[in-house]
C-alpha cells in the first residue's frame, strides 16, 4: 500500500491543529512534521533524499519569510521539484491570487473552509491531484 | 529806486497778470498735450509768429495721451523730455514736475543697473525689459520697451511703460493656486491611498479571527450541538449567523475598496452573451422563486467584463430578493441607444451611449430615497427580512462611475424598482 506524503506550510497553530485531526482520520497518508513558512519547507525539501519527497505540498499564501507565491515560484522553478502538485490555499483567496497562483504553476486555489466537514472536502479534492 | 514806491495794489495788479498768463500757458500746454491744436501763435517782438508742432500729428498724441501705458521720452542724458499724464500718475508725481527730471530717479534703487543696460543698448536696438518703478517706497512691476528716435534736434529715447502689478498679481495668485493644488492632490492621493490600504489590510487581517470565529462554533456546533440544550445551540446559531454576515461584510468592503485601484482591463463585452451567463448562475433562485426574467436586445460595451457583470447581478438579485409578498417576480431588462450621457436623451440609433433598463415589480422604495439607496452600507429594509450588506448599489454606482456613466434609480412603495443604467459604447 502506498502511503501519501503530504507536507504543509501553515503558520497559524490552529489550522495546523485542523490538520493533524484530520490526519487522524486517515490511514492512507503519511505523516509528515508540519512547516511553518516557505523557507523552512524548502530547507526541509532539500534535505530530503528524493524518494523521500512528498506526493503534494499545501501552502498557506500568509506566511511569514516566503509566502505561498513565493514558495511555489522556487519549488515550480526546481526540476527537482517541479513535478510535484502543490496547492494555495487561504483565508482570502480572491480572483486576483487564483490567476497569479495558476500563473506560476499551482494546481489547486481554495479557500479555507469554514467547518470540518468543508475541511475534509478540500482535503480530499487537494488528494485528487496526486492520484493522477 | 522806483520799486520801492511800488504800491500794493501794483504788486496785485503784477500778480493777477502774472497769474493769467500762467493760466493762459498752462490751458496751451494742456491743448497741446491733448492734441486740440496743431499749430499755435504768439505775439512776438515782430508781430504774430507761427509755431507749428513738429511730429504734429493730431491723432498720435490724442492716442498716446489716452493710452493706458505710460509714454516717456528721453534725450541722450537720460532727462525726461516728454511724458503723457498716466506715466505721472504711475509715479505719482505731477507732471509738470516730471519734464527735465532724469528718469533714474523713478526706478527702484536696486533695478538701477538693469535699467542702465537697457539704456545703453536702445540707442542701437529696440528692447524690451522689466523692472519695478519706485516712488516714495511705492513699487510698481513694469515693463519698458525701448526705441531710439531720429528727432531733428538729435536723438531720443521713447520708452513705453506697461504696468504689471495686475499681471503678476495674477502670476502670483496662479502659482499660490497651483501650489495649494499640488498640495491638497498630494494629500488627497496620500489619504486615498491610506484608505485602501486600510480597507484593504482591515479585510484582510479581519477574515483571520473571523474564520476562526466562524470555524469553531461550526466545530463546536458539528461535535457537541447534539449535547447543546436547546438554547444553547440557538445561541451558536446566532454566532454562525452574525459572523456569516460580517463576513460578507468584509468582502464586500474589499472589493468595493479594490475599485479604487487603477488596474482597470478594458475588453469589447456582449452583454447579451453576459447576462445569459447571469441568468444562468441565478437559475436556482429564479426557479425558487418562479421568477419570469426577459431580457431584450443587449449592446456590446468596451468594459471591464468583471465588473460590469458586477453591477447588472447586485441590481438583478436586488430584483429577485425585494420581492413583493405573494407576487412571483418579473424582470424586464432592456436597452437603446442614445444621443448624450443623459436620461433626458433621446433615442438615436447611432449614438455613442447605451442606456440599459432594468425593472421589476418588486417591493420598490419610496420616492425620496431614490438616491440614498447608492450609498455605502444604506438599507431600506430590515435585514432579518431581507439580507444583505448595504454595499451591492454602491459598488454598482461605483464601477458604472468608473466607466464614465450614469445610474439611477426611479421606484415606488409596493410599485417595482427601475434602473437605469447610461455607458459610453467606448472608453476613451
Amino acid at each position: 500500500m502506498h502511503f501519501t506524503k503530504i507536507l504543509l506550510a501553515e503558520d497559524d497553530s490552529d489550522d495546523q491543529k485542523l490538520f493533524l485531526d484530520f490526519l487522524d482520520n486517515r490511514d492512507d497518508l503519511f505523516i509528515l512534521p508540519i512547516v511553518e513558512n516557505g523557507a523552512r519547507l524548502l530547507e526541509v525539501m532539500d534535505s530530503m533524499p528524493p524518494e523521500e519527497l512528498p506526493d503534494l505540498i499545501i501552502l498557506d499564501q500568509n506566511m511569514p519569510q516566503k509566502n505561498g507565491l513565493q514558495t511555489l515560484d522556487e519549488l515550480k522553478s526546481n526540476p527537482a521539484y517541479h513535478s510535484i502538485p502543490v496547492v494555495i490555499y487561504s483565508t482570502y483567496a480572491d480572483a486576483m491570487l487564483t490567476k497569479k497562483a495558476m500563473e506560476k504553476g499551482a494546481d489547486m486555489v481554495a479557500m479555507k473552509p469554514l467547518n470540518q466537514q468543508g475541511y475534509h472536502e478540500m482535503m480530499d479534492t487537494f488528494l485528487q491531484l496526486c492520484q493522477k | 529806486m522806483e520799486a520801492r514806491h511800488r504800491s500794493i495794489q501794483d504788486y496785485e495788479y503784477e500778480l493777477e497778470l502774472l497769474r493769467s498768463q500762467l493760466e493762459e500757458a498752462n490751458e496751451t500746454i494742456e491743448a497741446i498735450r491733448t492734441g486740440q491744436i496743431d499749430a499755435i501763435v504768439v505775439q512776438g517782438d515782430n508781430g504774430h509768429q507761427l509755431y507749428t508742432l513738429k511730429s504734429a500729428d493730431h491723432t498720435y498724441r490724442v492716442f498716446i495721451e489716452k493710452m493706458t501705458e505710460g509714454a516717456v521720452t528721453l534725450n541722450n542724458q537720460g532727462l525726461i523730455l516728454y511724458c503723457n499724464s498716466r506715466f505721472a500718475s504711475m509715479v505719482n508725481t505731477p507732471l509738470s514736475y516730471i519734464i527735465g527730471m532724469d528718469f533714474e530717479q523713478f526706478i527702484a534703487a536696486d533695478q538701477l543697473s538693469s535699467y542702465k543696460e537697457l539704456f545703453g543698448k536702445a540707442w542701437t536696438e529696440d528692447c524690451k525689459g522689466e523692472l519695478s518703478l519706485e516712488n516714495e517706497n511705492q513699487f510698481m512691476p513694469v515693463q519698458l520697451s525701448l526705441t531710439a528716435l531720429e528727432l531733428d534736434e538729435g536723438k531720443a529715447l521713447s520708452i513705453i511703460v506697461t504696468d504689471l502689478t495686475r499681471q503678476k498679481n495674477n502670476e502670483q495668485q496662479l502659482r499660490d493656486n497651483n501650489e495649494q493644488l499640488a498640495k491638497m492632490n498630494e494629500a488627497l492621493e496620500l489619504s486615498n491611498n491610506d484608505l485602501q490600504q486600510f480597507a484593504s489590510v482591515a479585510s484582510h487581517d479581519l477574515q483571520e479571527p473571523l474564520r476562526k470565529i466562524m470555524v469553531f462554533s461550526n466545530i463546536l456546533k458539528e461535535k457537541y450541538g447534539k449535547e447543546l440544550s436547546e438554547d444553547s445551540n440557538h445561541y451558536l446559531n446566532k454566532i454562525i449567523d452574525s459572523s456569516g454576515r460580517m463576513k460578507a461584510l468584509i468582502i464586500d468592503i474589499l472589493n468595493y475598496s479594490r475599485l479604487s485601484e487603477n488596474n482597470t482591463l478594458l475588453q469589447p463585452v456582449d452583454l447579451n452573451e453576459l447576462m445569459h451567463e447571469l441568468l444562468e448562475d441565478f437559475e436556482l433562485s429564479i426557479r425558487d422563486k418562479k421568477a419570469t426574467i426577459q431580457v431584450g436586445k443587449l449592446p456590446f460595451l468596451h468594459v471591464n467584463r468583471g465588473q460590469i457583470r458586477q453591477v447588472f447581478q447586485n441590481i438583478i438579485s436586488n430584483a429577485l430578493k425585494f420581492q413583493r409578498p405573494g407576487v412571483d417576480p418579473v424582470i424586464i431588462i432592456n436597452s437603446k441607444l442614445v444621443k448624450s450621457l443623459s436620461f433626458d436623451s433621446e433615442e438615436d440609433p447611432n449614438g455613442a451611449y447605451a442606456l440599459i433598463s432594468i425593472r421589476d415589480n418588486g417591493i420598490g422604495f419610496k420616492e425620496k430615497f431614490a438616491t440614498d439607496i447608492f450609498a455605502l452600507f444604506e438599507r431600506l429594509n430590515p435585514k432579518d427580512k431581507f439580507e444583505g450588506t448595504g454595499i451591492g448599489l454602491a459598488i454598482a454606482k461605483k464601477i458604472v462611475e468608473k466607466h464614465h456613466g450614469i445610474i439611477k434609480a426611479t421606484g415606488k412603495e409596493m410599485g417595482g424598482s427601475h434602473f437605469m443604467i447610461i455607458l459610453p459604447l467606448n472608453q476613451q
